[in-house]
């Protein structure tokens, strides 16, 4: 009942309708960008108010992230250092994973097969952040100091392999979709020239969707870099500089989420800081973020080369 | 092969996650734990009042976002004529999709709980989660509406419809299943987050269910993340109980969009 739906009697309420239309959506446009404006503009300001009384030259240099203490220093290094160690860790895990994972379902799989795991897939990026930080928490962290004694409760390691859990779904997504983007004929004649299945997947398929490929990457580790509840839960809250990934960290969404913000008094130096924090995850998430939409935009054009 | 090897992993990880959810759940499963109010006594502790809240902020949310980012996709999609400002408005929507959830806790905490002195109110984290979702139903909204032929538009314009009619009678019925389906993911994803409800000062021990947006802020994902911080071996059992109620609420919510979206198809096919 498409074309039927259109009545051509009912004349009055259908101007009056049509008069309301674009004001009333035009209206839900300004409502949206306003919300969406003033959320970009509060972090804006706080973060210029926060860096009128800090240097943001020692904001960036130093490595002492004290707030709290009779000296404040604030020092954000130890903080993105951890949110850089997170996201690499997670990716390590989650990249090479998730792509022989999307590889098997578009190449390899049988129907049945296929949809049992896009079934997981779905059913895993609707699990929510603050269940997979429980089971890092309960569940991988005893597993690791069983293997390794000498592994901090609050470490970097079982965070990684949740978050890398968390991010999965995002990479086996868009892993597929790129695949799926390649025209089949390349397998085809692939195939025909006699190359085994293998041999045209890794040589051909895939570095066709190569593109494609580090957008989802990309988008992944955005992810990955804003995620909180998980490194609050598993991480810990030490903000320190360290390479063990036995040892406990401190990310800049950890910082946030754990410093109980609501009680902040508005106008203080260290209720700023919270926004200048913000304001550093929204560069690095943007950061990540803008360049796996630019690949994206890249695969779309097309184009082996 | 390795890529077998690899999804099998992938599969036996959920696997695991789920059964140890459930298996360390169990024993905090009876009828009172999902009524009884919080309680500092991990054998007293219900999610009763952190339900509530999850349903309420669940209500707030699509009550929302859901017509706000479906009249901005209609009018960017519809009536917007391309150009400047078309792409100055998709750009930004695009851009904010991306920032992480914990930062717009602490842009609804200066905006609505400070600002606007809300305070940390159910209607302050109804008000941050559909800030949260709005970029990505605007997005997969305008992909919905942007799918719809254009011939079915050209069709009903040269039997002289207006663009109203042509939005009502062709545009969102067609583009409807989409919409539903994209934004419904959005929510899913959006209810489940407790990063800035804990930003915006969610209470953790709360001894009675919210009865109206202005009572305290209260939910299950917070209540997950308060449970999991407690060091005795019993909050880990209530901690998975909330985590497990958790879990279906999101699994009612997709199932209620599911429904709605065959009702859609069928209308408009």
């Amino acid at each position: 009942m498409t074309a039927a739906g259109i009545s051509v009697t009912r004349r009055a309420p259908r101007r009056l309708a049509d008069r309301l239309a674009r004001p009333a959506f035009l209206a839900c446009t300004v409502l949206a960008a306003a919300t969406l404006v003033a959320v970009a503009g509060v972090l804006g300001v706080e973060t210029v108010r926060f860096f009128g009384t800090v240097s943001p030259v020692r904001f960036f240099t130093e490595v002492d992230w004290t707030p709290f203490a009779e000296e404040p220093r604030f020092g954000v290094l130890p903080l993105l250092a951890a949110t850089a160690q997170i996201t690499a860790g997670a990716a390590f895990f989650a990249v090479p994973a998730g792509l022989m994972t999307a590889v098997y379902m578009e190449h390899y799989a049988g129907v049945r097969t296929e949809r049992v795991l896009a079934g997981v897939t779905g059913l895993l990026a609707a699990v929510p952040t603050v269940v997979l930080g429980y089971f890092a928490l309960t569940f991988v962290t005893p597993l690791l100091r069983a293997l390794w004694p000498g592994t901090e409760a609050f470490n970097a390691l079982s965070a990684c392999l949740a978050v890398g859990l968390m991010i999965l779904p995002t990479v086996i997504v868009f892993t597929r979709n790129a695949l799926r983007s390649v025209p089949a004929a390349l397998m085809e004649t692939g195939l025909a020239l006699g190359a085994g299945r293998g041999r045209v997947v890794a040589r051909v398929m895939v570095p066709a969707a190569a593109p494609g490929i580090g957008a989802a990457v990309f988008l992944a580790m955005a992810r990955a870099a804003g995620e909180t509840m998980i490194v609050t839960l598993a991480a810990g809250n030490q903000a320190q500089l360290t390479w063990s990934p036995l040892e406990g960290l401190r990310t800049l969404t950890a910082y946030i989420a754990q410093s109980s913000l609501g009680d902040a008094p508005s106008g203080t130096v260290q209720y700023g800081a919270f926004f200048a924090v913000s304001a550093v995850l929204f560069a690095v998430t943007w950061g990540l973020h803008a360049t796996g939409r630019f690949l994206m935009s890249r695969r779309s054009r097309g184009g082996l080369g | 092969m390795a890529c077998g090897v690899a999804a099998a992993m992938v599969a036996a990880a959920f696997l695991t996650m789920a059964v140890v959810l459930v298996a360390k759940a169990w024993s905090a499963a009876d009828l009172g734990f999902l009524f009884d109010p919080s309680s500092r006594v991990a054998d007293r502790a219900g999610i009763g009042p952190a339900l509530a809240g999850t349903l309420w902020l669940a209500a707030l949310t699509v009550a929302f976002a859901f017509p706000v980012g479906v009249g901005t996709a209609v009018y960017l999609e519809e009536y917007l004529p391309p150009g400047g400002v078309a792409v100055v408005v998709s750009g930004a929507v695009a851009n904010l999709a991306g920032v992480p959830s914990v930062v717009y806790g602490v842009a609804g905490l200066a905006l609505f709980v400070r600002g606007m002195g809300m305070g940390p109110t159910l209607l302050a984290g109804g008000c941050t989660l559909a800030a949260l979702a709005l970029p990505t139903v605007i997005v997969t909204s305008r992909a919905a509406i942007r799918a719809v032929p254009r011939g079915l538009r050209e069709a009903a314009y040269s039997l002289g419809a207006t663009r109203w009619q042509v939005v009502r009678g062709q545009v969102l019925p067609a583009a409807a299943p989409g919409i539903v389906t994209g934004s419904c993911a959005a929510f899913i994803r959006t209810v489940g987050e407790a990063a800035p409800l804990l930003v915006l000062g969610a209470v953790s021990v709360m001894t009675f269910a919210p009865r109206s947006p202005a009572d305290p802020l209260t939910s299950l994902p917070t209540q997950v993340f308060a449970w999991s911080t407690r060091s005795q071996q019993d909050f880990a059992a209530v901690a998975a109980g909330a985590g497990v109620a958790l879990l279906l609420v999101l699994l009612v919510m997709n199932l209620v969009a599911r429904v709605v979206r065959r009702r859609l198809q069928g209308v408009s096919a």
